[in-house]
């Protein structure tokens, strides 16, 4: 295998001088605009006491609507820059999807970068921000006397995300600021591919560190270094299981750089280890995995599969290339329509493909021969968890009899169990769902109802077959086991 | 479909009115034409569109005897049947309407007082009558019709050839080439026959062959002939206005149905339950809605995309259009679920899955409930009540009566309707359109090892009973009137 240098992994990242750009631009003007408010912010609150008395509710009006034209203007001035930016991938993403219908070489993880269509759901939401500008991490505190639109059994899950960098912080690196609203906008989507892309920008944050005076790399960069940059891609979207994994390894690595080593050496070394842990966790992983699925696949299979996972394309794509004659049938659903994607590019292959939402699964459950699920992550109980309707599939596959074969590297077992979608999840802006032009515009106004978005659903291991790994292919009930042996491999 | 009720696009209403002016044989092919381009589509539309035009049929064409009339019912209910086949209601109405004649005709001809077996016969026919076209009939009435059918069987031994429905296959068209592949003996008449065997009555129906026994007795009473003539002038008018007053009330049991089903739901939902519901229906809402007069609870919508969800949407967002409102032209709404109390959370149909465990009961609408206790249901429906059947949900089924229908299809498949794929690849998607294939189902079939309630308007059922309350309502001669070649 070449040395991975993937290419269009760096894509997204290669934009980064003229993102950057725009965005110290942004930043710098979302600053002033910070500081102006925050110079107002405080003077209600203190004004107002004094001379509440006076002209009492009047005079603080007043200083609202001055506030908030303040806030409009800041706004203004700031959406022509921010546009910009977050434009800017856009055109771009499309280059990797439309080039690789073409046989993928290793390393294009950059065709996992999956285009959302830019609607005016992401134009409503780039106007969310500004309200918490000052704490662009924290959870948005309900505003009073609106109405939560929560749901109350996932109530515990609901994160806001955040879609601009107005109010990052200034230590953030510019590649994981890129970052972070690639993930926030779905244009890094997938756990593999956010797996890739954060180490790959982690790679970038050690390059560009020097250790302070006084400090030694080993106990400076994790904890004022490594953890703003984590606290705000958690910010955007929480972290994957597969990035929780990582982290948790490159934070051991650093840990174990011995204190003497210089500090040139040291960030050498690292980068080093960021590249072999992904070569081995994912580029070889990869690989294997899809020779071992594509070897499962026969002649006249009809391979059912649900959304879009890298790890199932590719083993597709792989029996393609080899001279399988098979069919696909993708399944798929709302709002994402991930699936969408993978039909595409299988279509772009010449390949047999049908495609269905999930209403059509059960009409065509009976002509399937296999079920191919990708994972998120796969629970310690055995449980996959996986894009909401994953489970769905496997229920209808498991009652039809027909084997369901979930693909995942073992970068993504965890030790956490679940036993149903509450557990762990994560709810996505509900307003993902309002159909641009729908009868749902609006619907914030409508009291009592509530849009629920949930990303995950985890399917009870006993509709699993055959889990197929790096480390070969094991039953669900193996999962902890082979995530022990991986670790202590680690340690 | 909004787009269908907007402007001057015919639909029910406009229909209705044509009917009034119309001349009867253009008001069948309107209503071929509007079944055909769906103008008129679902169960309710379709059924009252169908029991309106058999009023029409009934009080305009000329016939003298029963036979007549029950041929041209039944070669109406042939072509409306051929014109949009996956519509059960339209043939379960033609069937009540059929056997609404027939029950009528034989209570006739037995109170001229000629017969013998009248005199045991007749009381228990005039109870038939009443249960037959009341729409509140007490579920127990279900019991005794067996026995008056087998009165109005003793019947029909002497007045076969005057009721020769049977008997004209001059007016029936040919064989129908669609949907062939439809039963070719119901399960449920064979029960009810066999229930008449065990009751050792002699009845020409006992056996499956019926029918065809209805002719054998011709000698049996050329006494009769003479009066014939004069009898069946005065009956016709007094069959004439005893079907429509039948036909009327059918109208009425349409109107009624979904208040009717609302007054179970204090029964079956409870505080602080979350329900499960799919798709858009005005059975199921104002099931919810009743239930909200008394309870707090909260609803789950899944959106049933790509076929429903507008009507979905608009549904939780209180925007639920009132059938009888349509009269007005004006599209009034029903009261918001959330008006009524109700936290409406929608989700997408993947999400099912994931907060199955949470939801208390699924209450599911039907389009169409087969005879073993099936039923078909928008799309998505199955997975729905699969994936409650897997939480050891209960999974309720809201339908009228007239939802139920006598067919049974060996193959489901066949009662499946595919739609617009254009709803999920349209052509904004560029070359996907030639080469994906894609599949959009409407309908799904969900087995009665799914469903454990079904509750209608004559009250709660389990799906294995769903089988007798078939054969109380429609009579075992009229289950293939619409297919000549399945019958004896």
């Amino acid at each position: 295998m070449p040395s991975s240098d993937p290419p269009p992994m760096a894509e997204p990242l290669q934009m980064n001088p003229a993102l950057v750009a725009a965005q110290y631009g942004a930043k710098a003007k979302g600053k002033q605009a910070a500081s102006t408010q925050e110079a107002s912010t405080p003077a209600p609150a203190t004004a107002a006491p004094e001379e509440k008395k006076l002209t009492g509710a009047e005079l603080k009006k007043k200083k609202q609507e001055e506030k908030a034209a303040r806030r409009a203007q800041a706004i203004a001035s700031k959406q022509v820059d921010v546009a910009s930016p977050i434009a800017e991938p856009s055109p771009a993403a499309p280059a990797p999807a439309g080039s690789t219908p073409a046989p993928r070489t290793d390393g294009q993880e950059g065709a996992r970068t999956q285009q959302r269509t830019a609607g005016p759901v992401s134009a409503g939401q780039r106007n969310i921000p500004v309200r918490q500008k000052q704490k662009a991490v924290a959870p948005a505190p309900i505003v009073p006397g609106k109405e939560d639109k929560t749901v109350e059994f996932f109530r515990h899950l609901y994160k806001t995300r955040t879609t601009s960098i107005a109010g990052a912080s200034k230590e953030i690196h510019p590649a994981i600021l890129a970052l972070g609203l690639q993930m926030s906008n779905y244009t890094i989507c997938g756990s593999c591919a956010r797996l890739v892309a954060t180490l790959q920008a982690f790679k970038r944050v050690i390059e560009s560190y020097t250790t302070p005076p006084g400090n030694s790399l080993t106990r400076h960069l994790t904890s004022h270094v490594l953890s703003p940059q984590i606290d705000f891609l958690t910010s955007c979207r929480p972290i994957s299981i597969s990035m929780g994994n990582a982290i948790r390894w490159l934070k051991l690595e650093i840990s174990k750089v011995d204190v003497d080593t210089p500090e040139s050496e040291a960030k050498e070394n690292l980068c080093n280890a960021i590249d072999v842990f992904l070569r081995e966790r994912v580029t070889f992983a990869d690989q294997i995995i899809a020779q071992s699925t594509a070897d499962k696949i026969k002649d006249g299979d009809v391979i059912m599969t649900y959304a879009k996972s890298s790890i199932v394309q590719r083993s597709l794509v792989q029996a393609h290339n080899a001279g399988k004659k098979f069919k696909v049938i993708v399944v798929d659903s709302r709002p994402l329509h991930e699936g969408k994607h993978l039909a595409t590019a299988l279509v772009g292959l010449g390949m047999d493909v049908k495609y269905c939402l999930l209403n059509g699964l059960s009409h065509n459950i009976q002509d399937v021969t296999k079920v191919l699920l990708g994972a998120h992550a796969m629970m310690s109980n055995g449980r996959l968890f996986s894009r909401v309707g994953t489970a769905l599939v496997a229920m209808e596959a498991n009652e039809a009899d027909k084997p369901v074969i979930v693909l995942c590297e073992t970068i993504k077992f965890t030790e956490r169990v679940a036993l149903d979608s509450f557990v762990h999840n994560e709810i996505a802006p509900a307003d993902e769902l309002v159909i641009p032009g729908g009868a749902l515009t609006n619907w914030e106004n409508m009291k009592k109802l509530q849009l629920c978005n949930p990303m995950f659903d985890v399917t009870p291991a006993e509709y699993i077959q055959m889990i197929i790994t790096e480390s070969g292919n094991v039953p669900p009930t193996s999962v902890p086991v082979l995530h022990r042996l991986g670790n202590e491999s680690q340690g | 479909m909004p787009s269908v009720q907007t402007g001057y696009a015919p639909n029910l209403k406009v229909f209705k009115q044509s009917l009034k002016t119309a001349p009867l044989e253009s008001s069948i092919e309107y209503l071929i034409s509007l079944l055909k381009r769906r103008q008129i589509k679902n169960s309710r539309p379709c059924a009252i569109a169908t029991a309106e035009l058999l009023r029409q049929v009934v009080a305009k064409s000329r016939w003298t005897d029963v036979g007549k009339l029950i041929a041209r019912i039944q070669d109406v209910g042939q072509r409306l049947i051929e014109a949009q086949p996956r519509e059960m209601a339209v043939g379960n109405i033609v069937r009540r309407v059929l056997g609404m004649v027939r029950d009528e005709a034989n209570e006739d001809r037995t109170e001229d007082g000629s017969d013998t077996a009248s005199s045991i016969g007749s009381p228990k026919r005039q109870h038939s009558h009443t249960e037959l076209t009341s729409t509140q009939g007490p579920p127990p009435s279900s019991l005794r019709f067996s026995s008056t059918t087998e009165g109005s069987d003793l019947s029909e031994v002497n007045g076969d050839d005057v009721f020769g429905g049977r008997s004209t296959p001059s007016g029936r068209p040919p064989l129908m080439a669609s949907h062939t592949s439809y039963a070719v003996v119901n399960g449920v008449p064979v029960q009810q026959s066999m229930f008449n065997l065990l009751s050792a009555t002699p009845s020409p129906n006992a056996t499956p062959s019926g029918p065809s026994g209805t002719n054998s007795p011709h000698g049996n009473h050329p006494l009769h002939a003479t009066t014939l003539a004069e009898r069946m002038i005065i009956t016709s008018k007094d069959l004439r206005a005893e079907v429509i007053n039948g036909i009327e009330e059918i109208l009425d049991e349409l109107e009624q149905v979904d208040d009717q089903i609302a007054a179970y739901a204090q029964e079956h939902i409870h505080s602080n339950e979350i329900i499960l519901t799919h798709s858009s229906s005005v059975s199921v809402y104002k099931f919810l809605l009743k239930a909200a007069e008394k309870r707090k609870f909260t609803v789950i919508v899944a959106e049933s995309y790509p076929n429903d969800h507008e009507e979905t949407h608009l549904a939780a967002m209180g925007k639920m259009k009132d059938p009888e409102s349509e009269e007005d032209g004006e599209g009034v709404y029903l009261k918001s679920l959330q008006a009524a109390g109700i936290t409406v959370i929608l989700m997408t149909d993947a999400s099912v899955f994931a907060i199955m465990s949470r939801v208390n009961k699924v209450i599911l609408a039907t389009h169409a409930v087969i005879a073993n206790g099936g039923l078909i249901a928008a799309a998505g429906a199955r997975l729905i009540a699969k994936a409650a059947k897997v939480h050891r949900t209960p999974v309720i089924v809201v339908s009228g009566v007239y939802k139920l229908s006598p067919e049974y299809p060996f193959e489901f498949e066949s009662l499946i309707e595919y739609g617009d794929p254009g709803n999920i690849v349209g052509y904004h998607d560029g070359t996907l359109v030639d080469n994906l294939e894609v599949d959009n189902p409407v309908y799904d079939y969900v087995p009665p090892d799914l469903v454990d309630l079904y509750i209608t308007n004559l009250g709660a059922h389990a799906p294995s009973y769903l089988y007798r309350i078939v054969a109380d309502h429609y009579k075992t001669e009229d289950i293939n009137f619409h297919k000549p070649e399945l019958q004896f």
